[in-house]
This record gives C-alpha cells, structure tokens and sequence, in this order.
C-alpha cells in the first residue's frame, strides 16, 4: 500500500506519493458586489448595441437635475423624487455649484448633449439618492443606469424592441415585457415597462399580486423642450430615454428578499457572486 | 383618486364590468391600484366598487368623476352625459349688489365666481354621504358636502363662506398682510406670509386661497347666508404657499397641478342644482364673476407624419379624429402635406397639459395602444465608441482587488457626523446634508474608509474573523468638491490557516502589497513614505505619492496603514485586540498619472545574462530600507537592473539597536556579458559608501 503523505513531509524522499485529496492552498479571491456584477453585464449588453458608457457627477446642480429636464421651480413632478439637499453649495468643475443629491441620472445625458452632437447614444449608470427612509423595498441611495438615443430617425418602436432586447439577457429569452401609459415630465409619451413575473412566470403569485407582470422601469420619447435647452433642432430629431434601478433588477434576478441586503455587505452574501 | 364605479357609470353609461373598466383605464394610464368592493346602494342592481386611481401629475382634470368618465367615454366610444346643473343665472360683473367682490391680485386669482345663497344647514342626505365617505371625503354638513361633492364630480374645488361672519359682506382677494394670522378650519392658527394670496373680509384674512378656510366663517349649524367661492387660482401660488404651511388639501392638490379656468361657473350652476335637489337652500341673485382676461384657446398643429416619426408606425387619419374629439378637443383638417393628414386642433380649457403637438400624438399613442406598436431597432448610424478609460480602469482594479482576495462592499454615500469627522482635518470639511433622513445620514462621506470600516465591522460582529473589503466609490469634502476614490480594508489572517503550516496574521505589509498591486495594475509607479495621520497609528502610517508623466510634480494618490484601535472600538468593533488595515487612493488622480496602456511597447528581451550578488549589512535599526536602497542605486552603474530586500534580522549576533539587512542585487548589460570581476568593483565600491554613509558593516 502507498503511504500518503502531504508535499511537506521531507523524509518521504522527493518522488514520494502525497495525498491529493488534501486540501490546496488557499489563494484567496474576493467577490464583486452584486450590484457591480449586474451593472457590468448590463453595461456590456448595452456597448454591444453600441451604446458609450458615462460617468458623472452624484451632488449635482438643480439646473441639470431638474429645470434642464422640464421640471422647472414648484413643478409637482418634482414631488415624484423626494429630493436630499446640501447644506451650502458644493464647488464642482462644472463651474455650476452642486446643491442637491442627484436623484437619477439625466443631468449626465445633459451634459452630454450640451457639449455633443447627435446623433447621441449613451449609457449613464451610478449611484441616485433619494429622500426615503431604508426599508425591505425602499433606499436612501441605489444604483441607476439610464439610456438615451437621439438621432435622426427614433421611434416609440425602437425603444420597445430594445428595452425588449434587454430585459431578456437580463433576465430569461421567454420573457415577456409591457408598455404601459405614464408620466414623467421629460419623456412624451412615457411608458412604464413590466415584466412577465419572474416568480411565477405570468401566472400570478403574492409577488405580482396575481397580475402576472412586475413593474421594472421607466422610459419614453425624449420631451422636445429637454432637447430645446440643449439647443438641438426639436423638429429634425427624436430620441429616446429609460430608466432602470440596478436594485430593482438584482432584487428580482438574484431573488433577494431585502433591498437593505446590497448595503449591508455581509460577506455571506457577497461570497455568493462573482469574482 | 377615487372612483365610485356607480357614479361613473352615471356620467358614462357603459356596460364594462368593473375589472374591464379598471384594466382599460391601467392600459390608458390612469393606473387602478385597488378594486374595492362597497355595498350598492338600495335600489341599484349592479355590483358597485371603488376604483383607486393612481393620477399621475399632469393630468389634474381626471382628479374628478367627470374627468375620467370623458376616458371612458373615448374607449368606449360614447359621450358623457353632463350632470344636471342649475339653470344659468345672470353673472354680475360690476360691484355684486348683494356679494361685492375685489379681485387685488389678478395674476393670482385670474378668475374668482362667487354667489350668494340663503341656506338650511342640515346633515346631508344618506345617499350624498355614501358618495363622499365612498371617496374618503368625510361627510360635515349640508353645504360644505355640497362643495365637496362638486369637487369630487367635477373635479373643481369651491369652498362656502358664512357670509354674515364676513366682515363688511364682503369678499376681497389679495395678498396676507405682513404678520397677519388666520386659524384655519383644522384648527390650527397659522401665520402668513405676504407671498401668500387669502381671502379676505373688509378687515382680515378669512381663508387660504386655494388651500383652506378659516375657522371664524366656517359653515355651521347656525349659519343662515352663505357665500360659495369657484374660483381659479395660480398653481405656482397655491403649490408655495401649501408647501410653506405644511398643509395640502384636496383643493391645493388640485389648484397646484392646474385647476380648469373654464370650470367655475358649471361648478357654480351645479352646486346650485344639487342645493335646490336637496332642499338646502336657493341662491339669492346673480353671480360674480370675476374674470378680466379670459385666456385665448390654445391652437396646436397635428400632423398624421409626426405621429409616424415619433411612434414609428402608421395611424389611422379617422381614428386620430374621433379621439381627440371625444377626448374634448376641436379639430379642423388643414392641407395635407404629401397625402399625410394635418389637424388645426383646439385645446379644451381642462387639458392643462396639452400645449404642443408631442402632447396630442401622446393621446394618439394611449388609445392606439402601446401594446399595438412594433418592437424594433433603431439603425447604427455610426460606430461605437470604446469603452472610457475611467470604465475600463474601474473594471480592472475591480478584478485585481478581488484577486487580492478583497470582496466588494456598498455603503451610504452619507453617514454620521462623527464617523466622518476622524478622517478630515478640520470638521468644516464635512459636507452636511441639509435633509438628512437622521443623524446617521447626516453628512456626505469625505472618505471611503468610514463606511468600509463600519462594513467590516459588522461582518466580524457576525463572526467572520478573515475580512477583506473594498469599495470603489465617491467622496465629498468642502474643498475639493467630489472625487473618486478606492479604499480598503482589512483584518484577521494575512496567510489563512493550513494543514501545511501556520497562519499569519495580516499586518500593514499585507494592505500595502495590495496597494503597490493596484498602483502597478492602473500603470503608475508609487512611492510609499511615512507620513502621519490622525486616524492612523503614529508610526503605522505611510502617504502613497506619485509623480505625473513627464514632469517632476510629485502628487498625493492617498494613504495606508492601521486604524487607531480606539476608532474602531468606537465604531463597535467587538474586540480591541483585532488589527484593522485601511488604505485609500484617489482615482481621479490615478487616473491622470496612470500610463496610457494602449501606447505601450514592449522591451526587447535582454540577450546577455545577468549575474546576481547578495549583500548583507548591519545598520541602524531606525535607519529606512528605502534609504539603504537609495544609496545603493546611487552608487552603482546602470548594470544594476534590481534591488530587493531578501532578509530583515535582528537578534542574535547582531548588537541591539541595529539590524541585519540583505539586499539581491541584479546586475546586467544590455550589450554584452558582465564579467565577475567588474561587478565585485562595484560591490566594493557600494559597501564603501554604505560604510560610510550610513555607518554600516559588512555581516
């Protein structure tokens, strides 16, 4: 019979067998966050239809949070993001002070546009704040990626089929996606968008409350007076706009039941993602 | 909102069950979050519900039963029947005999109708009550039910006034006087401010305009005359003021989101009506109408073309017609152009959210049906841009961290003051947020290290022992603005345990291999030297320096070293004896030292063979290895390719207060072998000076 022995046993001679059922040694490798591990692959859906992927500032300045997307001072839209204000002005290399926790992140397609030209097709993700206290399905701060298309020739029809696109590598290929009328001040027509239940799949459950579908993001046809401030031609150009929680998302791909989970980093659950 | 199915069905006689109604409604966007089942009423047949509308902000005018009897009409494809109103009395635009009215603030108060009626206070008929309870309106009295019912129906707010408690019998509609008070119908006594429009009596403030009555004129049991108010108040106005006293009311809701200016007298007529149905009184003569500068209609071109172009499918020219007319605007076909259809279409006084031509194609849009457009996809009309540099960097520090065994952590982009305060200079650093949801959200973070202590710290209270984090994320400071940085941070075992041998616990060599990892992975040459820092242990702290690509401006990518025990006790951490390492580099900053990889070529590999010499000294243990190191290169030729410390001892045969260096030294040239000789030269010469620098000696 061999004797088995470890690697370390010296006086076994050099050639010795040893017991490879010993565990190796342990190089450790961590693990991304799962909201990374998400943002990262809906990122690269996205480059791969060709969209460039922006990053930009979180305390942002009322114009480009608010005025820039057709929600001037006292619009009631702006109750819809119940907004967290600084306490005295915050210099930025903009040049326009920050004042305010930007609560999605538009004013990066603002930007963009004001210093490019269409044809314009982007990406913004990043962490938004909103004024809610944390709970199982609410956050003070979550991860966000909006889309935007403008060019010549975009239509209602391109946003379903690429949001369609999307949703499905997100989440099944038989998944199935619903535009419904809503409002946001700067997309006309705005659409909320459902998914067939990942939980039961369309056939009803305490999750959907027997709809069959989960609400999942927002989205619609840019409002020309948010092309007008950047000084594009409203009649020569349309575009498209959506955006979508990473949390919401990962909540529902990965069957998290606590949105407070992603932030309190336990490492039991962050070992279960990918490196 | 709610919706009262058996009132709805009222205005718009259809046959829908309720689910159909609700689900046709959800799909036109006016979400139904609830169906409530109530009791019919006696006599009815039908099942009878409440429908609980979620209106969105821009579509005030189906705040009301009316409003959103005019959707279903246009589904359905019928007409609303008009409530029964009171016969048209004459209106009075000169001084009210009976009811004088001053308008003061015409831009606030563009329109004001008012009418004087002699009333019996008296509860509210069963059935009138069941309405208001069935749209959570609480049922007072006759007459305020009345205004309350016109609001719910019509969605137009009134309000009556106890006209003989009105100072003068008057009404006068101007701004709050500095310092005036009124106590408001909830009781409460509230001061005003003079942005804030009220009405008034000959003498005081008697009301909130849009917002809420005063309690002196309230309509009780006593009250004999009344005076009831329909008017039209500036939204902008209503939204400050409701804001500025905290209170919002069905009303304000109403007037904020935009009010119908064209409403007040229908509003008027049928509050009459419903007085007279029910015996509550009769209007005394005419009513006021206050309206200088009725608005224009607002004209809008539609063409069938842009319908195309926004929705990218064909619509129908007739059912773009008949839509919009049941929805309540004029249309007049002008010219085509290229056989597409054009419309001149008048925009009823309701739709306060129709001002453009994208506002039309949106009704297009809800009644074709989202549901009916293809799914496509837009052209690539020119190619994709590569992936930014600072994307491609976060990626890739993302990836060696992990493979430096660091899992990734989230936190708040806000914490507590005094989480914060340790790792700034001075406490005006902190940006606080003005806000904030409590004292743990209190101030945005300047540093990363906070928060990924606070995480590490909670894991060890869950009885992992072996932590390594890291976050990738953005600070705040007062000077500076916002920066993006990495931290990390790490406690427990440097070396895990293993059957093959022991386990080592972490030290600050570990967190600075990481960072000399990372700097190396960004493409940037690091320079590590202490440094001191409040929240660091003195003599455990080291300032991470860089300089720029072709110049000799040294910049600052960050710190490392080991947290003061007493912050982390201070933040929880359940036992004093674990050693916590952190580091934070800003990438912003390494971003612009870092070497553009995408420029990068290789060095052809070296043809002649190198020849390597170890070296060991004693010196002074207070004497740095990076000085040693320094001397080193210094004195030797180009040939001296690499210096490593191999060995670091003290102890045994080496006197104390001094320590045992060994040095590897790599010696090559590039263009020809190196003799044994030559290189013994230059170890002489380096021990010399060693020798005589550093008053070292040969071990």
């Amino acid at each position: 019979m061999v004797r088995l022995v470890g690697t370390l046993d010296v006086d076994t001679g050099p050639l010795a067998a040893v017991d490879v059922t010993l565990p190796g040694r342990d190089i450790r490798i961590g693990h991304r966050h799962p909201l990374s591990v998400l943002r990262e692959e809906i990122e690269t859906i996205f480059a791969n239809l060709g969209f460039e992927i922006l990053e930009g500032p979180e305390a942002e300045d009322d114009y480009h949070n608010f005025e820039a997307l057709n929600m001037p001072p006292e619009h009631p839209a702006r109750d819809m993001q119940d907004t967290l204000y600084l306490d005295g002005p915050l210099e930025t290399e903009s040049g326009r002070p920050a004042t305010l926790l930007r609560t999605h992140t538009s004013g990066m397609q603002i930007r963009y546009m004001e210093t490019h030209e269409p044809p314009v097709r982007i990406i913004a993700p990043g962490l938004v704040y909103r004024r809610d206290t944390p709970d199982q399905t609410h956050s003070p701060m979550f991860q966000q990626i909006e889309g935007l298309l403008v060019g010549d020739d975009v239509t209602m029809s391109h946003l379903k089929g690429t949001l369609e696109c999307f949703l499905q590598q997100v989440f099944e290929p038989d998944t199935r996606v619903m535009f419904r009328p809503s409002f946001f001040p700067y997309t006309e027509p705005s659409a909320e968008v459902f998914i067939s239940c990942v939980f039961c799949r369309g056939s009803g459950c305490s999750v959907c409350k027997r709809t069959g579908w989960i609400e999942i993001l927002g989205s619609g046809m840019v409002h020309p007076a948010v092309l007008e401030a950047v000084g594009y031609d409203t009649e020569r150009l349309t575009g498209w706009a959506f955006g979508v929680g990473i949390d919401r998302l990962a909540i529902l791909k990965y069957r998290v039941t606590d949105n407070r989970a992603f932030y309190e980093n336990d490492l039991r659950l962050l070992e279960q993602f990918p490196h | 909102m709610r919706i009262l199915v058996s009132w709805l069905r009222e205005l718009v006689p259809v046959d829908a069950s309720i689910d159909t109604l609700a689900e046709g409604l959800t799909m036109r966007g006016f979400e139904v979050s609830a169906v409530e089942p109530v009791q019919a009423q006696a006599g009815a047949e039908d099942e009878d519900a409440v429908l609980e509308l979620e209106i969105t902000p821009n579509r005030p005018d189906c705040l009301s039963v009316a409003g959103v009897a005019r959707e279903v009409a246009t589904m359905y494809g019928t007409v609303v029947t008009q409530p029964a109103l009171a016969a048209p009395p004459a209106t009075e635009n000169g001084d009210g005999v009976n009811l004088p009215v001053t308008v003061e603030e015409a831009e606030l108060c563009p329109r004001y109708v008012a009418a004087a009626a002699a009333v019996q206070v008296a509860p509210s008929p069963a059935w009138l009550a069941a309405r208001l309870e069935a749209a959570a309106v609480r049922p007072i009295n006759n007459i305020v039910d009345i205004t309350n019912y016109v609001m719910v129906e019509l969605g137009h707010p009134m309000h009556a006034f106890d006209l003989d408690r009105l100072g003068g019998g008057e009404l006068r509609i101007r701004r709050a006087r500095p310092g005036e008070r009124l106590r408001t119908l909830d009781g409460e006594e509230r001061a005003l401010a003079d942005d804030m429009l009220v009405i008034a009596d000959a003498a005081q403030a008697q009301a909130v305009a849009g917002v809420m009555g005063g309690a002196d004129t309230e309509v009780r049991e006593s009250t004999r005359r009344v005076a009831f108010e329909s008017a039209y108040f500036q939204p902008v106005s209503v939204r400050r003021t409701s804001r500025r006293l905290g209170l919002s009311t069905d009303a304000s809701y109403r007037f904020e989101r935009g009010a119908d200016i064209g409403a007040p007298i229908t509003a008027m007529r049928r509050a009459c009506a419903i007085l007279a149905a029910i015996g509550g009184g009769q209007p005394e003569g005419a009513f006021v109408d206050r309206y200088p500068a009725p608005p224009t209609a607002i004209v809008v071109d539609l063409r069938q073309a842009r319908i195309h172009r926004v929705l990218g499918v064909d619509v129908d020219a007739g059912f773009v017609g008949t839509t919009l007319k049941r929805l309540g605007f004029g249309i007049d076909p002008i010219e085509p152009v290229d056989g597409a259809a054009r419309w001149r279409v008048t925009v009823p006084s309701h739709r306060v959210d129709v001002s453009r031509e994208i506002d039309l194609i949106e009704e297009i849009a809800r009644y074709h049906g989202y549901d009916r457009l293809p799914s496509t996809f837009p052209a690539m009309i020119r190619p994709p841009a590569p992936l930014a540099a600072g994307v491609r960097r976060q990626r890739l520090l993302r990836r060696v961290l992990t493979a430096s065994g660091c899992s990734e952590a989230t936190t708040y982009g806000f914490i507590e003051r005094a989480a914060a305060e340790p790792f700034v200079d001075t406490a005006d650093v902190v940006v606080p947020v003005a806000n904030p949801l409590s004292e743990k959200f209190a101030v945005l973070r300047p540093s990363l290290v906070p928060g990924l202590v606070d995480a590490l710290i909670r894991n060890r209270r869950r009885e992992h022992r072996d932590i390594r984090l890291f976050e990738i994320g953005h600070r705040f400071r007062r000077a500076g603005g916002e920066s993006a940085g990495v931290a990390i941070a790490l406690t427990g075992a440097g070396t895990l345990e293993h059957w093959s041998g022991r386990a080592r616990a972490s030290d600050l060599f570990d967190i600075k291999g990481v960072v000399e990892r990372l700097t190396e992975a960004a493409g940037v040459t690091a320079r590590i030297e202490p440094t001191s820092r409040p929240e660091l242990v003195p003599g455990r702290a080291a300032i991470v320096r860089s300089m720029r690509a072709g110049s000799t401006e040294v910049c600052t990518l960050g710190f490392l070293g080991q947290l003061l025990p007493s912050l982390a006790i201070a933040r929880g951490l359940p036992s004093a004896g674990d050693d916590i390492y952190v580091a934070e580099l800003d990438l912003d900053v390494l971003g612009e030292v870092a070497v553009d990889r995408a420029a990068m070529r290789v060095t052809p590999l070296p043809r002649h063979p190198s020849i390597i010499r170890d070296l060991a000294i004693v010196v002074d243990a207070s004497l740095p290895a990076a000085t040693v190191r320094g001397t080193i290169r210094t004195v030797a030729p180009e040939t001296l390719i690499d210096v490593r410390e191999f060995d670091r001892y003290a102890g045994k045969g080496v006197p104390n207060g001094q320590l045992s260096l060994a040095f590897r030294l790599t010696f090559r040239h590039a263009d020809r072998t190196l003799t044994d000789a030559e290189v013994q030269q230059t170890i002489d010469a380096i021990v010399t000076t060693l020798e005589a620098t550093h008053q070292a000696s040969l071990r």
